[in-house]
């Protein structure tokens, strides 16, 4: 019923995008000077969602925190999940969209070649080989169990799960392969996910326009993607926890672990924001205040505070307070920052191109139906994929936990 | 071969301040010769009218005595474009003539090279253009219509310098200063615009260039754009 | 001829035992082989299979650089055009490509290793595989048709239960 319902979204999304190839990417909101709007603030927050599989998985994994257990699959199935949509918005945002292979080298009658020079290539190159890292660093844990569910499956699962268990018997040789690659992918798929959000920031940092050319931007928006990856994944973990009657595996010392890494990242996002801001605004250099002063007190200014408050006050005082923080308050404090995180792109990208160096160049944006709609049915469409998932496959791995009793809160 | 020019050229123009009195007269003929689409009301109230020339004007001072400077801005032809490295597809590039060149059969629309223009002189087409009947008829065929996703901006007329060279190697004469002039500089009632070859010494536009009076719009971006404006140091 | 049997331990250290003394029989790392639903760690020297992963790894990251140095250098020399004053090759714009790519050999060549160190694609069919119960372990040894008797003795003494012939399933 409910997948229905998200897959009606969905669809709606994808014929608005189908008719914005028909009709022209003009039904966008999007406009001379801001050349990029929605799609783009769509696109780097659904690559910063998928940086939740990395933290918990990888980082942790190579902490060798075992309280993550429990909890990677679901983080990586939502970096699967986020990076496919997000690396579909390249597609979305394009004039013309029916030529996007051009972005690829392929040999051809007109010996023409991409420009490597271009960031937007670097996306390209960067984004293919996450989403392979990903897929494959959730797909090699999932084999012992896909394995154990072909035993009891019947009909169609049978042969999905037959096939994806490539015959996995549970030897001694195929679980020391598994965590030596394990061992590797997490440390290989951290370095990825680290340059993957860098080459989105240097999108726009690589450019001149006022307020964007700036150096913090790859660390900021890679704190920036683990911060909202974070709050993402509570907010799944949440979900699925109360949907699939997993009480006893996403136990409360599992939330207070991940809101206390979400209070960890608020203060280092609140940080990053800070210094950046203090330094525009100290060299007070005038292009780049006329994007400072409307962000901060300008026409982007509700967009701006309203950021503020949920990226930094609220997980402040309701994962900072020890009484205060429990799994409901967490997970109000990730949707929170979830709208903070997408307001914090949307304050990047449209302010600056706003107000490019030439006045004469000013303009207004708002986006148009179109582009609500394909962001709206992305949400659903990662709800759906989610869903879809989790009922073909344990989202709590079996062969890496063991239940507990449930502890009391 | 006849004699035609050995060293490539660099194409340049220079624009008097002191001259232009703002009457858009080269905006217009820049719409006539480059076949640039006439937004109606709404789409230029969305902003997305396209002027390929336009004249920027700055207002100093309090009413009654305001006081008017107009600059026509179009593209800067930048030796080092910010327009040029970032298009993914090699649809922006830098000609040997010093032109910066837009393919639109190239161009998927990826609109990065809008971003980093900081004359914002570039323009995007964002539907299929529609032309009232009969205004389709007025169309210059030298110039192809874009179609909806592909980016424009100036192109220094290139299929007026285009034909200039080839008249002059039909003619088996080399191209001389004045053979090429580009729509707006044609058709500038005050001769405030001058178009020419900067590579050759003894061109009206070089010796313009030199002037003290010559300066570079965002000069100190370091984009070394190939329009000079001439105003009256202050 | 060989023949398969098993024997199942509950915990670890019985198995370690039973392991070193079919190792002082005469049996060797590739006639044994221990089955389990979850990985299980021995002490080292036990059972160890020597792996070549991480070289493996890094000569797939090294060999996809120079791929894709090579590979960017021909087209960006094949299809030349200045952007921007920025040089025909430009090593360090271009860096990033060459990053991504190189990790993308490191990823695709661990995924490549383990489907062969694992042995899980080329397992030989006719090799008959146990059935794990959870939480214990099986261990099963491959061993000449005459010699079944010893092995199934060194077991029992080693303290294994269920210890019977392997069949290949049906």
């Amino acid at each position: 019923m409910v997948l229905a319902l998200l897959g009606a979204i969905a669809a709606w999304g994808l014929a608005a995008w189908g008719y914005q190839i028909h009709t022209g990417i003009g039904v966008a909101g999007i406009r001379r000077p801001v050349f990029w709007g929605l799609y783009l603030v769509d696109f780097v927050f659904w690559i910063g969602i998928s940086h939740a599989g990395t933290l918990i998985s990888a980082i942790l994994r190579l902490t060798d925190a075992n309280w993550r257990k429990p909890v990677t699959r679901a983080a990586e199935a939502i970096t699967a999940f986020a990076l496919m949509i997000g690396g579909m918005f390249p597609l979305v945002h394009l004039g013309r969209v029916w030529l996007f292979y051009w972005l690829f080298p392929y040999p051809n009658s007109r010996l023409l070649w991409p420009n490597f020079r271009s960031p937007l290539m670097w996306d390209v190159t960067a984004i293919s080989t996450y989403l392979t890292g990903s897929l494959i660093f959730l797909y090699l844990p999932m084999i012992p169990d896909v394995a154990q569910l072909a035993e009891k499956a019947t009909g169609w699962r049978l042969l999905l799960y037959k096939v994806m268990a490539l015959g996995w018997t549970g030897s001694d040789r195929e679980w020391h392969a598994l965590e030596r690659a394990m061992k590797l992918m997490a440390g290989i798929i951290l370095a990825v996910a680290v340059s993957v959000h860098s080459v989105v920031a240097w999108d726009f940092a690589m450019s001149i326009a006022p307020m964007w050319h700036s150096t913090i931007f790859a660390p900021y928006f890679v704190v920036g993607a683990i911060f909202s990856g974070l709050a993402g994944l509570i907010v799944a973990l949440n979900i699925i926890r109360r949907t699939m009657h997993l009480e006893s595996y996403l136990l409360p010392h599992h939330f207070h672990n991940l809101a206390k890494l979400l209070l960890l990242m608020s203060l280092l996002w609140l940080y990053f924001t800070f210094a950046e801001h203090l330094t525009i605004w100290y060299g007070n250099e005038p292009k780049e205040m006329n994007v400072f002063g409307a962000r901060v007190s300008g026409k982007f200014s509700p967009e701006f505070w309203i950021m503020v408050f949920v990226n930094f006050v609220v997980p402040f005082v309701l994962l900072g307070i020890r009484r205060l923080r429990n799994i409901t308050t967490a997970t109000i404090a990730s949707v929170g920052v979830l709208i903070g995180m997408w307001l914090e792109r949307y304050l990047i990208i449209v302010p600056t191109l706003s107000m490019p160096r030439l006045s004469a160049g000013w303009g207004r944006y708002s986006p148009s139906w179109v582009e609500i709609s394909i962001t709206v049915a992305t949400f659903a469409a990662m709800a759906a994929l989610y869903l879809v998932f989790s009922k073909l496959f344990p989202i709590v791995s079996v062969w890496e936990f063991e239940p507990h009793e449930q502890e009391d809160a | 071969m006849s004699e035609q020019n050995k060293t490539p050229h660099r194409w340049g123009m220079a624009i008097d301040l002191d001259r232009c009195t703002g009457c858009q007269a080269c905006v217009a003929a820049c719409h006539a010769e480059n076949n640039l689409s006439v937004s109606d009301a709404e789409s230029a109230a969305k902003g997305r009218a396209v002027h390929w020339i336009r004249v920027d004007r700055y207002y100093e001072g309090e009413f009654p005595d305001v006081r008017v400077k107009y600059r026509p801005v179009l593209c800067q032809q930048c030796d080092e474009a910010p327009c040029e490295p970032v298009c993914p597809v090699y649809a922006t590039y830098h000609n040997d003539e010093g032109l910066n060149v837009q393919v639109y059969n190239r161009c998927v629309g990826t609109r990065y090279c809008g971003n980093n223009c900081p004359y914002s002189v570039r323009f995007f087409n964002w539907f299929d253009p529609v032309w009232t009947e009969p205004l389709q008829l007025q169309h210059n065929p030298d110039v192809s219509i874009r179609e909806g996703g592909v980016m424009e901006k100036c192109t220094f007329c290139v299929q007026r310098i285009t034909r200039a060279k080839d008249d002059a190697r039909a003619e088996g004469r080399a191209l001389k200063d004045g053979d090429i002039q580009t729509a707006c500089t044609q058709s500038c009632p005050a001769e405030a615009m001058v178009f020419g070859d900067l590579n050759d010494p003894e061109s009206w536009v070089s010796l313009l260039a030199k002037s003290a009076r010559a300066t570079q719009l965002l000069e100190d971006l370091g984009t070394k754009p190939k329009v000079f404006y001439l105003e009256r140091a202050k | 001829m060989s023949t398969y049997l098993t024997g199942t331990f509950s915990s670890k250290e019985i198995a370690v035992q039973a392991i070193n003394q079919l190792k002082a029989g005469g049996y060797g790392p590739d006639d044994l082989a221990v089955f389990s639903d979850e990985p299980v760690e021995f002490p080292h020297g036990v059972l160890d299979r020597p792996s070549h992963m991480s070289l493996a790894v890094v000569s797939g990251a090294v060999l996809f650089f120079l791929l894709i140095v090579s590979f960017v250098y021909f087209t960006q020399h094949n299809y030349r055009l200045v952007t921007g004053g920025m040089p025909i090759f430009s090593f360090w714009p271009t860096g990033v490509v060459f990053y991504e790519i190189t990790m993308l050999g490191a990823i695709l060549t661990t995924f490549g290793w383990f489907i062969w160190e694992s042995g899980l694609l080329r397992r030989d069919k006719s090799v008959p595989v146990p059935a794990v119960e959870p939480e214990t372990i099986c261990l099963r040894i491959r061993c000449a048709t005459e010699k079944f008797d010893s092995a199934a003795t060194i077991l029992r003494s080693a303290g294994a239960a269920n210890v019977a012939k392997l069949e290949k399933a049906a």
